[in-house]
């Protein structure tokens, strides 16, 4: 028999070598492997679901995440409060110095506007035949002129409204006649000053009057600087407007009747 | 058209503002509101071709009681008292309360409404009717829009007598 330069007996020994030295080895290769499909099987299957999961959070985000959010904004603003008031001083305080000066250059203009009005010559010999009256009072009045913004009619008892006149939008006059009527009583009574009545509410700019008449009240809303002159002028007026209601109460019964002569006496006049 | 105040009396908590919701904006609020001394809605009713725009003064309990300005009951035109049929307290001295009223108002009828009739079963309703010592108009449920027009069309009615 012919030679080969194989050495079967050698080699069966080698393989049965690698054998014994590298079971382990290929058992642990076995496990890495079917670790590492596994995982591209888990894969595949997760994979769809976090990606739904990263879309509906990119959707809502807010909604999932916006309380937390505010809360924690919240208690880091509380906690770091000279930090914020730091950051935000210079922004506001430009913002108010911006608004100010805007507000006094109108102011200038206005102020301006009646001095040089008050100190024609027209209005110079004006004065030389007026009365009690400074320039003080009349550059105020002319700058900050009182207006008649609203008034109602309204029944004594009932609250009911009757007239009106109104330089604004208010929605439901009847309620604020209501209201009115309500705050009215509940200030007479709260303070148990029989006979007397309530007279003014002051809110900023506005000044609320009510005057009793028999049976009627007048509410009349003023907004400006209310000088005694105005409000003998408005006290005489509102006279006059209860004094003819009274005298024929047709106007009781005839809103827009009484809403013209609300307008004649108070506005137009 | 035709203005008319109209009183809602009854203690906290009966549901007069709750009937006041579903009347005027047909719709009730689960939360709870109560209310502080007076509080006015209007709604404008059209009965027997006749417009009506009703103030409705949703007054918390009587002057005497609860301290309530004798000023809310003047002038009105009608009056509807509501209590409440899970509450005893709230109509055992129901008598009493509507004489008082209708000195307070000068008015001689008052309705009778009994509110939250959800909460009760019509045996129990049957036996508050013995029990209450003025005769009930309505038996209402604001929470579930039961009666509550018809109390409401009672009361425009009675104001235009």
């Amino acid at each position: 028999m012919r030679e080969t330069t194989v050495d079967n007996k050698k080699d069966n020994r080698f393989e049965i070598l690698k054998e014994l030295l590298l079971t382990d080895d290929r058992q642990k290769f076995e496990s890495l492997r079917d670790q590492f499909l596994e995982k591209d099987k888990i894969r595949e299957n997760i994979n769809p679901v976090v990606d739904e999961k990263i879309d509906d959070l990119k959707a809502n985000f807010p909604e999932h995440f916006g309380d937390q959010i505010t809360e924690s904004i919240k208690v880091q603003i509380r906690e770091s409060q000279d930090e914020v008031v730091e950051a935000l001083y210079p922004i506001m305080g430009k913002l108010v110095k911006k608004f100010i000066i805007a507000e006094i250059t109108k102011l200038t203009e206005s102020i301006n506007q009646t001095i040089n009005d008050k100190f024609s010559l027209t209005q110079i010999l004006k004065r030389l035949f007026k009365g009690k009256r400074t320039d003080a009072d009349d550059v105020l009045q002319e700058v900050f002129e009182p207006i008649i913004e609203e008034v109602f009619v309204i029944g004594e008892k009932t609250g009911l409204l009757i007239g009106s006149y109104s330089r604004g939008n208010i929605a439901d006059k009847d309620m604020v006649s209501g209201m009115l009527t309500a705050i009215k009583s509940f200030a007479e009574d709260a303070f148990k000053k029989e006979g007397q009545d309530l007279e003014d509410i002051k809110f900023e700019t506005f000044q609320l009057s009510m005057v009793n008449y028999n049976s009627i009240y007048i509410a009349t809303a003023t907004s400006g600087v209310i000088t005694s002159e105005f409000k003998e002028e408005l006290s005489d007026n509102l006279n006059t407007l209860a004094e003819k209601i009274l005298r024929d109460r047709t106007y009781l019964n005839d809103e827009n009747k009484l809403n013209k002569l609300i307008e004649d006496i108070l506005i137009l006049d | 058209m035709i203005a008319k105040k109209v009183l809602l009396i009854g203690s906290f908590g009966v549901g007069k503002t709750s009937l006041v919701r579903r009347f005027v904006l047909n719709e009730f609020s689960e939360n709870y509101i109560s209310t502080i001394g007076v509080r006015i809605s209007t709604k404008t009713v059209a009965i027997e071709d006749e417009e009506v725009k009703l103030m409705i003064w949703d007054v918390a309990g009587t002057s005497e009681e609860e301290n309530v300005p004798k000023a809310y009951f003047l002038g009105s035109s009608a009056a509807m008292y509501v209590f409440d049929l899970s509450r005893e307290e709230t109509y055992l001295n129901l008598d009493k309360e509507i004489e008082s009223i209708k000195n307070l108002s000068g008015l001689d009828e008052v309705i009778i409404v009994g509110n939250k009739r959800d909460l009760l079963s019509d045996d129990e309703i049957f036996e508050i009717r013995k029990i209450v010592p003025v005769t009930i108009d309505f038996i209402t449920s604001a929470k579930e829009n039961a009666n509550v027009e018809g109390a409401f069309n009672l009361l425009t009615q009675q104001s235009l007598k």
